[in-house]
């Protein structure tokens, strides 16, 4: 993985950008934290954010010329925010006499400063603080300058008296009644290491540099009315602070440019959107400030603009509190750690992948192609946490194995001509589908893992369903079937290397088969499809539904209103949200449509394989999305469907609805457990084909000569804990058999153990007889060695 | 590993009759390999390991040892 790419990608995330106010503040005070300071009522909080930017704030904030509010971004939706009103009333409300400053060694050089204006004043506080001893030439007999020109307009004579004070109180000293001029300035540049010329007129034209405020190469430096060539208060303080840090860089000899790019005014990349933003008129002043209320008031039109779009869509990204730009730190840490934690494993292996925080992104950042080369990275370097995926990848090779796997072209004309002789069959669409078989392989039913898993006895209805309509249209093309699993589960790992062996078995089948157009009912199916075996043609089941007519069903009008959870996997498939909605309507429901539908569809916490790995993440995404709506929801994802129902919100699979099977409102709908889901994928293979191929499966099931009864307590353990009944069957057979386990005398209770690959399961138990009570399960990875 | 480890317990072996003994044990997970006090069968080696210990600090080793 190239971090510093990912570094630069990072740096484009304008979650840190300010807002436009702070940009084009030429000092850049921190106006989202001081409106915060106001609303809260803490208005000597918000004095001291002024005093952070602004020298002399107690002054400047009553006559600063706030280009700030020109900009603003409410100025559009009831007015730009009265920023400089604010600062009048915080400097009423909130001003507080600053600390004795602590005299320091001024040792780091000697300055003069030509001119005691408002410029000089503060390239001499600030040059002062950075440790030089600083002499003010002032040609008058007090210091100030254009300050003096609000005296009684704005400010009061005895408020600028004790401000300017400071400077002597800081050390600084002041030669009044002192004209520089340009012919004697030479003598001055060669008794100090460096001049700040404010004087806000002068004789000669320098070339002065507008970053550095720098002339040329030499010890002076020009800021003020002869650099800006206007009249702004703010822009004239700006110059000092940095002609000060100008300075400072010449006599230590540093970069005089280096990271100075944002000084000044300048352009924030942050755009923040006002279409949602209600208008609210600027709060009007009842006497000659803002009161206190009026100001917290104003403070609270502030939008505070940040750009969070990510963050407000994504419930991973709330979890862990973290923006784009840090979570690429996070990873980038993480992944060049030698020593230590890897602390961001389970952060990196939160994430969905379902490519939102992409599509709200303003700059089009999307965090799933980098967490998916990230956990690859960690996989590849033997750094991926074996626990986070192991369960559902065990799961994945079950699917793949003979348990599920089966790939059979349809049944010939010669083959199930017994099927004709029945006349209910004989004349449906499916047997007439039949007895038009080709031989040739149009098309391949792939109805994948997880539908197979929760949704098995509608598999062989659809089958059935397709033949006869596809066959009805194109006689030239049959309808097989393929049960396997795309390999998903192993992308999602980031385990690469497992990719090849899913893939190329479906390439082999396809090849084989004749290069026939696969139909997925499965969205995650459909990703993978996309991004490994793009040369195979794919249709959704939606679409063909659509196209060739849906199986045959009670049509009413008038049906509820249900809401409708896209797959995040099809966000980018406009075809297939069409055709689903089609379905839904012509079912005669109508749609409650979701604020983040189609293209922004929500994850279900399923994707990315979270729940496997952070199932608490997971419950954070089921609830975030259900919250939604109050309407039932309906799904063609079979995973949103266990994920949606789980939390505890009733769901319909879209072939609910198409076949009937909307179960009674009041009854709680429940889905299979995950044991149970690898039941299901095995008897659905040994039911297809006996029923449609007429082929006796031989039972591959172990048989025990015990019975296992498992409480619903229980069950709720293995599931949480991913232990399968299977395993159990395994570890009781074992304590049998071998007497391999622990006897509790006082309960009577056994505990015994196995190991079953990379796991030890332990099952604590109660015998009657060949009935097993199962009282407890727990597992760990940790290999003890016994002996 | 050394807190939380229980030294007596009431299950004994049920293959040799066995009250279990709390015996040094050696332990391993990926790169992390340990001797820890646990309990066990004397004369059949058998390692008993309880739910808290299993889901307690096993399972917080385990996970350190993973994000090592």
């Amino acid at each position: 993985m190239d971090l510093d790419k990912l570094l630069e990608i990072g740096n484009q995330c304008i979650h840190s950008e300010p807002p436009v106010c702070v940009a084009s503040c030429p000092v850049h005070m921190d106006v989202i934290a001081f409106v915060h300071e106001i609303e809260k009522g803490n208005f000597a909080g918000a004095y001291k954010i002024m005093e952070q930017k602004i020298p002399f704030s107690r002054l400047i904030g009553k006559i600063c010329d706030h280009p700030c509010e020109t900009l603003c971004v409410r100025k559009g939706v009831g007015g730009s925010i009265r920023i400089s009103e604010l600062e009048k009333t915080v400097i009423d409300l909130g001003y507080t006499i600053p600390k004795k400053p602590l005299l320091l060694p001024k040792n780091k050089g000697n300055i003069a400063i030509i001119g005691g204006g408002l410029s000089g004043c503060v390239a001499a506080v600030e040059l002062n603080k950075k440790g030089y001893k600083v002499t003010i030439y002032e040609k008058t007999d007090r210091i100030g300058g254009s300050l003096w020109e609000y005296e009684g307009k704005g400010l009061e004579t005895a408020v600028i008296k004790e401000e300017l004070l400071v400077i002597e109180k800081k050390g600084i000293s002041i030669c009044y009644n002192t004209e520089v001029l340009e012919e004697n300035l030479y003598s001055y540049r060669g008794k100090y290491d460096a001049l700040y010329l404010g004087a806000g007129e002068w004789s000669k034209a320098y070339r002065i540099n507008p970053e550095t405020f720098q002339v040329e190469n030499s010890s002076l430096f020009i800021g003020g009315k002869i650099q800006s060539h206007n009249h702004s208060v703010i822009m004239s303080l700006s110059s000092g602070k940095r002609a000060a840090v100008s300075i400072d860089r010449y006599i230590t000899k540093t970069s005089m440019l280096a990271s100075r790019e944002r000084e000044g005014i300048f352009e924030t990349k942050l755009t923040y959107k006002i279409d949602n933003v209600k208008p609210i008129d600027v709060v009007v002043k009842s006497s000659h400030n803002y009161s206190e209320n009026e100001a917290k008031d104003e403070a609270s039109r502030c939008l505070k603009c940040q750009c969070d779009a990510c963050i407000k869509a994504c419930v991973h990204m709330q979890r862990y509190n973290i923006t784009p730009d840090r979570y690429i730190r996070s990873i980038c840490h993480n992944e060049r750690i030698v020593l230590g934690n890897r602390t961001a494993n389970t952060m990196i292996n939160s994430c969905t992948e379902c490519g939102l925080c992409k599509e709200v992104c303003p700059i089009g950042i999307g965090m799933a192609d980098i967490i998916h080369a990230t956990r690859e990275s960690m996989v590849e370097r033997g750094k991926m946490p074996l626990s986070a995926h192991d369960f559902a990848l065990k799961d994945m090779q079950y699917s793949q194995s003979d348990y599920f796997s089966l790939v059979r072209k349809q049944p010939s004309k010669e083959a199930s001509k017994n099927l004709f002789y029945y006349p209910v069959i004989a004349f449906s669409a499916y047997a007439r589908g039949l007895y038009k078989g080709s031989g040739k392989t149009g098309y391949l039913f792939y109805p994948g893992c997880q539908l197979s898993s929760t949704h098995a006895d509608y598999i062989g209805d659809i089958y059935k369903h397709l033949v006869g309509v596809i066959k009805d249209k194109d006689a030239d093309n049959d309808v097989g079937l393929y049960l396997g699993c795309c390999g998903a589960p192993a992308d999602w790992a980031g385990r690469f290397d497992l990719m090849p062996e899913s893939v190329q078995k479906i390439h082999k089948t396809w090849e084989e088969m004749g290069e026939p157009t696969f139909i997925l009912a499965c969205s995650s199916c459909a990703s993978t499809f996309e991004k490994y075996l793009p040369m195979i043609k794919t249709l959704s089941l939606w679409e063909v539904f659509d196209t060739y007519g849906l199986p045959e069903v009670d049509i009413k009008k008038g049906k509820r209103e249900l809401c409708i959870h896209d797959a995040c996997a099809t966000r980018h498939n406009s075809a297939l949200h069409e055709s689903v909605r089609s379905i839904v309507k012509t079912l005669g429901y109508s749609i409650h449509e979701l604020e983040y539908s189609k293209e922004k569809a929500k994850c279900c916490g399923y994707g990315g394989l979270v729940s496997c790995a952070n199932p608490e993440q997971a419950e954070d995404f089921v609830k975030d999305r259900i919250s939604e709506s109050e309407a039932d929801v309906l799904v063609y994802c079979a995973m949103c469907k266990d994920a949606i129902v789980k939390g505890n919100k009733r769901a319909y699979h879209i072939l609910d609805i198409i076949y009937g099977n909307e179960i009674n409102q009041d009854s709680p709908q429940k889905m299979p457990t995950l044991s149970e889901r690898q039941n299901n994928r095995k008897h659905l293979k040994q039911r297809l084909l006996k029923e449609i191929w007429g082929e006796e499966v031989m039972n591959t099931e172990n048989i025990y000569n015990f019975t296992l009864h498992i409480s619903e307590d229980v069950f709720a353990i293995l599931e949480k804990r991913f232990i399968l009944v299977s395993d159990i069957e395994k570890v009781i057979d074992n304590a049998i058999t071998k007497k391999e386990r622990f006897f509790n005398p006082q309960t009577l209770h056994y505990l015994a153990r196995l190991r079953l690959q990379n796991v030890t399961y332990w099952v604590k138990y109660a015998e009657e007889g060949t009935d097993i009570f199962i009282k407890d399960v727990y597992s760990h990875r940790m290999e003890v060695v016994e002996g | 590993m050394k807190d939380h480890i229980e030294t007596t317990t009431a299950w004994v072996c049920d293959k040799c009759d066995k009250a279990l003994v709390s015996q040094k044990v050696k332990v391993r997970y990926l790169e992390g390999n340990f001797e820890v006090d646990l309990l066990k069968c004397p004369e059949c080696n058998m390692v008993f390991i309880g739910e808290d210990l299993a889901l307690g600090k096993i399972l917080e080793v385990e996970k350190s040892l993973e994000d090592k």
